[in-house]
């Protein structure tokens, strides 16, 4: 796979790496092979973006590399972990450390403000209750939500749901965040609202996203655009050059 | 830490109200029905329990209080050789055929001769002194409120038994009986009732101790004396235990009670786990969006479990406050129903067993929180 940045990668590992992976879904007596001997890197603190047509791979992709899914056959390596060695518990604790999700739908406790939703995972990864409170309501804070902290998801919005949905992953303060098609429930302005916040996340505090999506808006602020097709990358290119960093095109 | 499984619990519990119910009622049911049982068959032994006796005297292997045989009346001062003896006084059971003023039939009835006296036994209780004291007219009797349209008298009638006359003195209350109904008279006149001529002594002797609590002690001790021909000797306690086991299992319906508790146990148990099922189905990609975040399906478990419990714990709230008020109105219709501690408990572990198997079956549809459906 050519890359325009192959030179300088050597050097910076890849948050995530997939090294020549299989997976087929077998159902009934149909066999989809969904990828097959696919490779591919992505680089800490970029905002990464997969797009392609329906069925071609995309959220199995997302699945693999974040460990919620095993591969058949080959290593995905995360943060220098190789996922495929882990246990179930062990993932779990993976992904309780190191990684952050937005879905499609937003997923929200019904019974629970904006704040407790914010806070329940982190009361699970050994916080003091101080400290858990204090990141529930910065990343509450960042993602503009602060106001509407004490109510329930009947009292909010679809964007605003999905911006507390998002709050949730960042107050972890992950080095990985994925997100499956996180625009596409909602119209283009809170859709826009919502890439700009992911955009941020990835230049602010270096945290490597991972996206899916069909959303042109994306396209325009995403550092890397991946085009997939029946389970292999058609393009690979970068839209502007990272400001961040000395790497070079 | 975020109450998430209480919080869940109050703001739907719409969806939890029917596991609640389940519960609920699956305790009433068992509440009311251990209740009636034990009522029932603890009048089986109202005779010890109604009286003030702490050892009781009678023929070996009695299994209760109504088949009693006689025994040698001069055992009565082999048991008042022990020192720890304060009194004893004889006690006759006659099984009697009641013929009523008006028509009725025959009825079968247990007469209980007793010692009116001031200080008697038997039935303190259950009788008021100045009640007792009446039965000292000869040929008097006294029948429970409970039975009066049954043997066809009012009180200051005249009946008789075994074709004796006797006369309806008093009317007392609380002591149903099983099978029969119940005459209170004195030891006399009970004497004269019984048509057996082979019958010479009591059917048993009641003794009072100077200090009740050596009734084990003593019984013991009275007993394996042959020399006065057969008897044997019971705590207070033990004979009521060993008269109330005798109809709860001899007659089956301690298996009645074991197999509707069974019943109740799995209805309930399908009620309330489908319910939490579906509760939990309701959360499920919630619970596989934490599980994607990292939280272990260990402390999602937990979550399940917890509402679970609360479940049992509000289900039993209500059943035991339904329960109480339905046995004060059960007490005041003359109903039989008694609870005692081993029956609450008994309730308590039944709720709270059906929410814990209703809750570990809810558990094991969490495993179908797979984080990895939310991507599609
Ligand atoms: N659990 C599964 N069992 C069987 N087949 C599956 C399963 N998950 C995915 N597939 C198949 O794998 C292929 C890729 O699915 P995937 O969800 O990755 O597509 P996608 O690119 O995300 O599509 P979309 O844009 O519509 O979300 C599809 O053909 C799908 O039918
Ligand atoms: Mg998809």
């Amino acid at each position: 796979m050519t890359h325009p940045a192959a030179a300088s990668q050597a050097a910076t590992p890849p948050a995530l790496q997939a090294i020549g992976i299989s997976k087929a879904f077998l159902s009934g007596k149909l066999h989809t092979q969904v990828l097959e001997n696919f490779s591919l890197r992505i680089e800490a603190g970029e905002l990464t973006l997969i797009s392609g047509p329906s069925g071609c791979g995309k959220s199995t992709l997302l699945a693999i590399l974040s460990g919620l899914q095993k591969v058949d056959s080959g290593r995905v390596l995360a943060l220098g972990s190789e996922l495929g060695q882990l246990d179930l518990s062990a993932l779990e604790h993976f992904r309780l450390q190191h990684t952050g999700f937005v879905f499609q739908g937003f997923n929200l406790f019904p019974a629970l403000s904006a704040f407790e939703q914010v806070e329940l995972p982190l009361n699970h990864m050994g916080l003091s209750r101080d400290e858990a409170r204090a990141r529930a309501r910065r990343s509450l804070e960042e993602v503009g939500m602060a106001p509407r902290m004490k109510l329930r998801p009947s009292e909010l919005s679809g964007g605003e749901k999905q911006r507390v949905a998002i709050a949730r992953a960042l107050a972890k303060e992950p080095e990985l965040l994925f997100a499956d098609e996180p625009t596409s429930a909602l119209d283009s302005v809170n859709g826009q609202m919502i890439i700009d916040i992911l955009h941020r996340i990835a230049h602010m505090h270096g945290t490597t996203v991972l996206c899916v999506s069909h959303d042109p808006r994306v396209v325009v602020h995403a550092d890397r655009v991946l085009a997939m097709e029946d389970g292999r990358i058609l393009s690979d290119r970068r839209t502007h050059v990272p400001t961040n960093d000395s790497k070079g095109t | 830490m975020v109450a998430l499984a209480r919080k869940t619990l109050v703001y739907e519990w719409r969806r939890f109200l029917p596991a609640m119910l389940a519960v609920g009622f699956a305790g009433l049911l068992q509440l009311l029905q251990l209740a009636l049982v034990l009522g029932i068959f603890g009048s089986t032994s109202v005779y010890i329990t109604g009286s003030s006796a702490d050892v009781w005297i009678g023929y070996p292997g009695t299994q209760n209080v109504g088949s009693g045989r006689t025994i040698d009346p001069d055992v009565e001062s082999r048991i008042l050789m022990d020192p720890a003896v304060q009194r004893v006084e004889p006690y006759i059971w006659v099984d009697g055929d009641w013929r009523g003023p008006h028509e009725t039939g025959g009825i079968s009835v247990f007469v209980s001769g007793i010692d009116p006296g001031p200080g008697g036994l038997m039935f303190s209780k259950a009788l008021l002194p100045s009640l007792r004291a009446r039965l000292a007219e000869p040929d008097a009797v006294i029948v429970d409120r409970s039975v009066l349209d049954q043997l066809g008298v009012d009180i200051g009638e005249t009946a008789t038994i075994n074709g004796h006359q006797v006369t309806v003195v008093g009317i007392s209350s609380g002591l149903r009986a099983l099978g029969g109904v119940n005459v209170l008279t004195s030891l006399s006149t009970a004497r004269q009732l019984d048509g057996d001529p082979s019958d010479t002594g009591p059917t048993y002797l009641v003794a009072k101790l100077r200090d009740p609590k050596q009734a084990d002690a003593v019984a013991a001790r009275l007993r394996g004396d042959t020399a006065f021909g057969p008897y044997t000797t019971w705590s207070a306690r033990d004979f009521a235990r060993i008269s109330v086991r005798y109809w709860m299992f001899d007659t089956g319906a301690g298996a009645g009670v074991l197999f509707l508790a069974g019943i109740v146990f799995l209805v309930g148990a399908v009620i309330t786990s489908q319910t939490l099922i579906a509760a939990v189905n309701g959360s499920m990609r919630e619970y596989a969006t934490l599980n994607a975040l990292g939280v272990g399906v260990a402390a999602l478990r937990r979550v399940v479990l917890e509402q679970a419990f609360w479940v049992g714990a509000l289900g039993l709230l209500g059943a035991g406050v339904l329960g109480i008020v339905l046995m004060l109105l059960a007490h005041s219709q003359d109903v039989p129903v008694v609870l005692n501690l081993p029956a609450a408990l008994a309730c308590v572990a039944l709720v709270m067993g059906l929410a814990t198997v209703s809750g570990l079956a809810a558990m094991r549809s969490l495993r179908r929180a797979d984080p990895a459906t939310l991507l599609r």
